[in-house]
Formats: structure tokens, C-alpha cells, sequence
């Protein structure tokens, strides 16, 4: 089927095309109050074409994969790419000279009967709610994933691979007096057997029954020490200014900074496609570029863009392999670890805040200028130690600024499901608006 | 598509082992994007969403499928899945009924205007931004356009088709200087075609982006505290969006997990607070002639007076909370589950005076344009973005602050608005949730919170 589009895309006058398919069967089931709540079910194949055409690139992505609608789609990507005014490198790949083998559990999640899987949820929800205080479990929540991913081009180039996964987590409502507060832990396993429900339940209640009682504190300056899933999630935010793209449309404060100290010598950010820790493993990007291990920052100095092929030919280096989704991203993103456990990391801090939520990430971070600003709760730190709990307060600072200012990095490296991992990490000081 | 005896099939089919409701969806979705890039056209894309989804309930428990092959027998192997889930005694489907009418008035639908004729007057949007000062080093515009085909067909005897065609224009400038980079936007939408150029005015909205982005080069980094905030009309509307407009979707009211529960009839703001969800706003980004549940938009009653009248309800959350319907079933695509979500949602026009409410603060922040937002249903904590603020010193405008942060918490917020303005107007956003992202329109006249907890990075020793 592949092979008929591209030869009809050829006959079409296109010089060359990729078809790049991906076909996601997946299984999510919801439980609420003992109950079923939600099973949902789907089969879906979606298929993107990149073709060239007076050497100028342009994607169509469908769902309809009906004869008539490919052609259809054919002519408009024609007619599309006859439309850009300005003549980008163009480029479909012939194949990189050796791909990494990934080394993956494939676990047949659809062996497992559902009935099992909703027990698993009916189970989380009843040890969460074993705990005084939780008062409801608003959702228990299992996904099951089953990615077949096939690219087929004109160049002869043929890749495919294959991911299984699923997860679950469970959201539990937490009360005391007049506070309610949510928490959820989420489980992603390669296999059905890495279910714990007793080690997921008693985190989520730690989880939620330490953050009951929360108050703001007054506004001002406090060292700051961000969980490594809340340090992953700025990370997250912040991975588009490391690209190529970015650097080429001058929407990063990084362009003209390759080989310059940007950060503090002990960060190390680093992207690797087959990282052991990882939940998701790569040996070729979106474009047939074989994926590789690289330090994006090496004790402090930025080492080069995240590139895919167009950005690579326009900045004359070589495809990093982070050509994705049509766009350029990371694949594991993370900043190194450390020696220090936790207790050590906070032991010198007299006043700090630690933070362990945060809130609208999407709305409060400026890439561009580095800037972010989000709601944030978690704990206060009283000379060296973990105090009462905090809430409706707002971290602020500048991405730029608060990686030069790195006090201490935590050995807990944790990645989370976007790929994105990082250690605790302490920031000498960052601004926090609370109560007068 | 499928013939409508065939979809009369597939529902008798579904309901065979004891769902006592069933229904189909189908769609077949066009969207194109084009990108301009300081003046140049960059990319052009094009995507189809195409597929079938599958609604099972029995009682309140609900299953759902879906698939990219749409075909009788495909469709029946979803439906065979999925009816394996229930037993019961077997509920009579309803004959399908008759399509009713849909409203079409578009102008200039996507497909009627070459992509160069767009490309142009992009460019020249482009170019206007980037030429409006030195500092400017990037000038993005964008157009995204879809055409959403969708019918739904249920065995109570919908039988609904509905063509949605939305717009939406994306103007935003990169200013820089002195080693600062600063951002601004604007992303206009309506429910039309290219005649959204007719609607509204993008050169000023160009000229507005160039001169934000400019202004917070030199704009202070706000300080945090607690003080009054006079949030502008248009996007300001996110705060009744976050705050109020969530807990009172049904799916967070069912569950008992909004602040609004049990409280109809109930006083839940000040007086000075009334507002709306409109389905069916003429022209509006956030408007539908049906829902994704084949009924009917109408316009609902939320807040009156400060009082609570009403919630956005679905068909399943109807069922699970004994009430109606709102015509607030909306999905993204075949793709979700429908469940109840707000279309047009504003605060009511009062009766003061923009110029009033400036001069009667002695001392606050004026978020004249504001980013997007987040909320947490069960706690009702809230937070979000000033794009552009002021500060308000002896009730005149003062120095620009970037950076901004507003939180809150949605049963007290509304209780604390009192100014509202005369000067209503919408803004555009896409809107997350349950059934994915979904085209919404936030809006309000100018108000005022008598008292917000401000975030930002200023005032550092």
C-alpha cells in the first residue's frame, strides 16, 4: 500500500515522498466508586506524506486511507509546496550507515484478561481509600499502548519498530477541615507484573496526606529546591530552545551561544535515545536519521542545536536524529545526577521552600525570554529539614539565570512519561509570591 | 459514509446484549496550516481526521471505541467489542429520525480560496509586524482552518449531520535588545472562512502584537504581593473560565468534586456577577448548530446576580445527576468520548465605566492582556498569565510589569469581583479537558478582584 503512494506520488511529478505510518491500538479503562466508569477502546492507523516538489517540502497527514483521498492529497501537497515562497533544504533520507539495536521488552498487554485490569484499578481505589483521609478517589485509571511505526521513502529507506506499554495511577481526594487536595502516582510499566497496588496506593497517600494543612507564606526571596519530577517538568517546557529550528527562526536566547558557558560547570544536559532507565527507546527519528546519545550542555557549555535534516543542511552539521512530529524535539532528555541524597541536598538551607507541584505550565513560561512564573506548592525548609506543608503560592524566576545558579544536583534521577528526567535540584534563590 | 439504514443496523446491533443507549459518530475533518515566516511562506500542511466512534451506555456505565475504518463491517467489529461488556434485557432502539437543517452561512469556505490568495495577505501581516520597529526580530503569522464534517446517529432516534468551519489567525512578534528577548500574541478565531478578514481588524491587531512585544523589552518584572487586579475585557474572561466555568461542567458536578455542588439557588458570587454559556453566539469560535450529541445549542444560565442557576451538562452526567441536557456534549474528534464542556462562556456587561474603574484604584495591577490558564476542579485552585500588565498607581496607569502570575480559588473569586464594566468582548482559546482540545470563547466587560495573590520575579535584593 505504502509502495503504491509513493509510485503514484512519482507519477504526480513529486521528486520524492516518505511515508512516515503509525498505527496505535490501545485499551483505557477508568474505575470510579468500585465501577466500570469509562473502557474505551480503539484501532487507529494515521499516515503522514512528505513529499518535495519544485524542491520545496510539504506534509499531508490523514486518516482516511482511501485510494481517492490519497490522490486527492497528492494534488494539494503539490499545489502547497508550489506555494512557499522561500526555497528551505528539502530532504528526504537515503538512510543513516548503522542504526542502534533497541533493546525493548514487547509485553502483550492484550493477553492479560480485562477483567484482571479492572480488578487492578478496583484494588488501587480500595487501599487508597483504606487511608482516614481520603475522601473520595475521583478516577483509577489504566492505558494500555501498542505502537507499530513504519517508514517507507522514495530513497528506498525502510524502518519500522514496535513499542508496548501501559500504565495506570489513581487519583485520590484528600481532606482535612476545610482543605482538599489531590495526589496520584503514575505507574508506566513494560510489563503487566510491574504493577505493585500496594507500593502505588501508600504513595499516592504520602503523597496527598503530606500535603494536607497546607498555608501560603509570605512573599519574597527563598532558596529553592525543585523534586526531580518538577525540575523534569521545567526541563520539559524549556527543551525547545536547545533546537535547531528555534535557532533559525530566532526564537532562542541560545542562538550564537554554541560552545559558550551557559550554566553553571556542574549541569550536564544530555539527550539519549536508549538511556537504561528510560520508558521509551529510539534507534531512528520521525526522518530516518539514526538516533544517538549526545551532550546538549557539558559542565555548563552548550555543545550544539538539536537538529533535524533541514536544520542540519542549513547550519552545515550533521542530523542529531531529533527530527520529530514534523518539528524537532529530544528524545531522553536529562540533566546528570549528583552524589547528594535528598537529606544532604537540603541540609544547608535555613529557609527554603521545596516544590513538589506545580501547576499551568503551559501558560506561565516564556521560552523565549527564559521567564516563568507558576503555581506551586510543597513544603517548607526549616534549618536543614522538611517542614509544613505549603500551597497557593508562585515560583518565578528565569530559566537562564536559575541554571547558573545551581547550589546542589540530588542523585534521584527520575524520567517522566514525556520522556524528559532529572535529579532534585537546588536553586540558590528564586522569588515567591504568597501571602502579605 | 454509511447509509442510514446501515447506521439503523449497526445501533440495533449494539443494543443486542443489554446497553440500554447507543450511538454513532463519524467524522471526516479538513484542516490546512499555513505559516509565514518574517514575510516568507514557510510551510503549507494540510490533515484529515477521519473515523468512527462507538457509545455504549447502560445505566450510567459507558464503554467507547473507535477506528480510522469506517465501514459497516469495521464499525460492527467495534460495536461487537464493545457490547461484550453488558447483559441485560434488550432495549428497544427508536427509528432514526430526520436530519434537521444545519446553519451554513459561510462566506468563504477554506476550499474556496487558493492558498497563494491566503499566503498574500499573510505576508503582508508578516511584514507589517517585522517593519514596525527595528527591535522586531521575528514576525510569525499563521492561518489554521478546519472543516469538521460530523453525524451522529443514537437509539433514541438522532440522526444529526453538522458542518463546523472554523479559522483562526495567529499574529506573533519576537522583539529583542540588549540581550533580552521578549514575546507577544494574538490568535483571533471565528466559526467562518476566510471572511474572518472581513470580521475583524488584523492590521491593528498587528500593529498591537509589534507594540507589546516592544513595551515589555522595557517592562519591569512584576513584584510579588497581594493586591486589587483590574483585569481587561476579552481574554480576561479566562478567570470565569478557569474559576467558575470547569466545576460547573458536569463532569466535575457529578463526581461531588467542584465547590459548586448542592449549591443552585445558592449565592456563589457578589452581586454584581452574571454569567453565561452560550452555544450559539453568531460567528463565534466557540459556537455549534448541534453539539457532538446531536443536540441542539442553547444559551444557559449560569450566575445571576451572584446567584447559582445552572450547570453544562451532558446525556451520560443527565442521566447520573437526574437533569437535563444542556446541549454541552462536545469531543475533540471520533476519537473522545463526548462529556460536558463550555462553548461561549462570559460574564454579563454591567454598568460602570472602564475609565471609572482605573480612577477608583489607588493601588493595583491592570492585566490588560492575559495568557491561558489552569484549574484543579476538586480544590478550585486556579491560576493564570498576564500576557501585558500595568500598574495602577492614584488610579492612573503607570509602569508596564512582565511576568505576572495571578492564583485563586474559585469559590472565593467571585465573591471579590466588584467592578464590572459595560465594555463586553470575547476572546479565542483552545480549551483541554476530558474529551480533548475543543475551540471555546472566554469573555467579560473590564471587573475588578478587590484582592489577588500577584506572582513574578521582581524585587530582588
Amino acid at each position: 500500500m505504502y509502495q503504491n503512494w509513493i509510485d503514484l506520488g512519482l507519477k504526480k511529478g513529486i521528486t520524492d515522498l516518505e511515508v512516515f505510518a503509525v498505527r496505535n491500538k490501545s485499551l483505557k479503562l477508568s474505575v470510579y466508586q468500585n465501577k466500570l466508569d469509562q473502557h474505551v477502546q480503539s484501532d487507529v492507523e494515521s499516515i503522514t506524506i512528505r513529499g518535495i516538489y519544485e524542491n520545496k517540502l510539504s506534509t499531508v497527514r490523514f486518516e482516511n486511507l482511501s485510494d481517492s483521498n490519497v490522490d486527492h492529497l497528492l494534488d494539494q501537497l503539490k499545489a502547497n509546496a508550489k506555494a512557499l515562497t522561500v526555497v528551505e533544504p528539502a530532504i528526504i533520507f537515503e538512510g543513516s550507515e548503522s542504526y542502534p539495536e533497541v533493546k525493548d521488552e514487547l509485553f502483550d498487554f492484550g493477553s492479560i484478561p480485562v477483567i484482571q485490569k479492572i480488578d487492578l484499578l478496583k484494588n488501587l481505589e480500595q487501599k487508597i481509600l483504606a487511608n482516614s483521609s481520603v475522601t473520595q478517589v475521583q478516577s483509577s485509571i489504566y492505558q494500555e499502548v501498542d505502537t507499530e511505526t513504519t517508514l517507507v521513502n522514495s530513497k528506498g529507506l525502510h524502518l519500522s519498530r514496535h513499542n508496548t506499554y501501559a500504565y495506570a495511577y489513581a487519583i485520590g481526594v484528600f481532606q482535612k477541615d476545610d482543605d482538599i487536595k489531590t495526589a496520584y502516582d503514575i505507574k508506566l510499566a513494560k510489563n503487566f507484573n510491574e504493577f505493585d497496588i500496594n507500593q502505588m496506593a501508600e504513595t499516592t497517600v504520602t503523597k496527598g496526606v503530606a500535603m494536607l494543612g497546607g498555608t501560603s507564606i509570605r512573599s519574597g526571596e527563598y532558596p529553592v529546591v525543585f523534586s526531580n519530577e518538577m525540575f523534569a517538568d521545567i526541563l520539559e517546557v524549556f527543551s525547545s530552545i536547545f533546537s535547531g529550528e528555534a535557532a533559525y527562526r530566532n526564537m532562542t536566547f541560545l542562538k550564537d551561544k554554541v560552545n559558550q558557558q551557559i550554566a553553571g560547570s556542574d549541569i550536564n544536559l544530555v539527550d539519549d535515545p536508549l538511556h537504561p532507565d528510560a520508558h521509551f527507546k529510539t534507534g531512528f527519528d520521525d526522518e530516518g536519521v539514526a538516533c544517538s546519545k549526545r551532550y546538549i550542555v557539558e559542565n555548563g557549555v552548550f555543545k550544539g542545536f538539536n537538529h533535524n535534516l533541514k536544520t542540519a543542511a542549513i547550519f552545515k552539521e550533521k542530523p542529531t536524529g531529533n527530527g520529530f512530529r514534523g518539528g524537532i524535539s529530544t528524545t531522553n532528555f536529562f540533566l546528570e545526577p549528583q552524589e547528594k541524597d535528598f537529606d544532604t541536598l537540603i541540609s544547608d538551607i535555613k529557609d527554603g521552600v521545596y516544590i513538589t507541584d506545580m501547576v499551568g505550565l503551559h501558560a506561565g513560561v516564556k521560552t523565549v525570554s527564559g521567564e516563568f512564573s507558576l503555581q506551586a506548592s510543597g513544603f517548607k525548609i526549616k534549618n536543614g529539614k522538611l517542614d509544613h506543608p505549603v500551597k497557593m503560592i508562585v515560583v518565578s524566576g528565569n530559566f537562564f539565570e536559575a541554571i547558573n545558579r545551581v547550589k546542589g544536583i540530588g542523585s534521584d534521577l527520575k524520567f517522566g512519561l514525556s520522556g524528559v528526567g532529572s535529579p532534585s535540584v537546588y536553586v540558590e534563590s528564586l522569588m515567591i509570591g504568597g501571602g502579605a | 459514509m454509511l447509509k442510514k439504514t446501515e447506521i439503523q443496523e449497526l445501533l440495533n446491533e449494539a443494543l443486542l446484549t443489554g446497553a440500554d443507549f447507543a450511538e454513532i459518530f463519524l467524522e471526516d475533518t479538513e484542516s490546512s496550516s499555513i505559516r509565514v515566516t518574517s514575510g516568507d511562506v514557510t510551510s503549507i500542511d494540510r490533515a484529515n481526521v477521519h473515523g468512527a466512534g462507538v457509545r455504549l451506555i447502560q445505566g450510567v456505565d459507558e464503554v467507547y471505541g473507535f477506528t480510522n475504518h469506517v465501514s459497516y463491517e469495521s464499525i460492527l467489529g467495534v460495536v461487537k467489542n464493545l457490547r461484550v461488556s453488558f447483559s441485560g434485557e434488550l432495549t428497544k432502539v427508536k427509528s432514526l429520525g430526520e436530519k434537521k437543517p444545519y446553519t451554513d452561512n459561510i462566506k468563504k469556505p477554506m476550499n474556496s480560496v487558493s492558498v497563494e490568495e491566503k499566503s498574500v495577505v499573510l505576508q503582508s501581516l508578516s511584514n507589517q509586524i517585522k517593519n514596525y520597529d527595528a527591535r522586531i526580530v521575528q514576525a510569525i503569522t499563521m492561518m489554521l482552518e478546519t472543516e469538521q464534517n460530523i453525524l451522529v446517529a443514537n437509539s433514541e432516534g438522532v440522526y444529526q449531520d453538522d458542518k463546523r468551519t472554523y479559522t483562526r489567525v495567529m499574529l506573533m512578534a519576537v522583539a529583542q535588545e540588549n540581550g533580552v528577548m521578549q514575546q507577544a500574541y494574538e490568535g483571533p478565531g471565528r466559526y467562518m472562512g476566510f471572511e474572518i478578514f472581513d470580521a475583524v481588524d488584523m492590521k491593528s491587531l498587528a500593529d498591537e502584537v509589534a507594540k507589546s512585544a516592544i513595551m515589555l523589552l522595557s517592562a519591569e518584572d512584576m513584584t510579588a504581593q497581594v493586591m486589587p487586579v483590574v483585569l481587561h475585557n476579552g481574554f480576561g474572561g479566562v478567570i470565569f473560565h478557569e474559576a467558575c466555568g470547569h466545576p460547573l461542567e458536569a463532569t466535575a458536578v457529578a463526581k461531588g468534586l467542584s465547590p459548586f455542588v448542592g449549591k443552585l439557588g445558592q449565592k456563589v458570587g457578589s452581586d454584581l456577577v452574571t454569567a453565561y454559556d452560550d452555544g450559539n453566539v453568531e460567528g463565534a469560535w466557540g459556537r455549534l448548530s448541534y453539539d457532538d450529541e446531536g443536540k441542539e445549542t442553547q444559551k444557559n444560565l449560569l450566575i445571576e446576580n451572584g446567584v447559582l442557576k445552572g450547570y453544562l451538562i451532558d446525556y451520560r452526567n443527565a442521566r447520573k445527576m437526574n437533569m437535563d441536557t444542556t446541549g454541552s456534549g462536545r469531543r475533540q474528534s471520533y476519537k473522545f468520548s463526548p462529556t460536558s464542556r463550555m462553548n461561549s462562556t462570559y460574564i454579563a456587561p454591567g454598568k460602570d465605566k472602564f475609565e471609572d474603574i482605573i480612577k477608583d484604584t489607588k493601588y493595583g495591577l491592570f492585566a490588560r492582556k492575559l495568557g491561558g490558564g489552569t484549574v484543579v476542579p476538586a480544590t478550585g485552585e486556579f491560576n493564570f498569565a498576564v500576557q501585558e500588565g500595568y500598574m495602577i498607581e492614584d488610579g492612573k496607569l503607570t509602569r508596564p510589569v512582565r511576568g505576572a502570575m495571578l492564583i485563586g480559588h474559585g469559590k472565593d473569586v467571585l465573591f471579590k469581583i466588584d467592578k464590572v464594566s459595560d465594555n463586553l468582548e470575547f476572546g479565542q482559546g483552545m480549551c483541554g479537558s476530558l474529551s480533548g482540545s475543543i475551540p471555546v470563547d472566554v469573555g467579560q466587560p473590564t471587573i475588578r478582584v478587590s484582592s489577588m495573590t500577584v506572582g513574578g520575579s521582581g524585587g530582588k535584593k
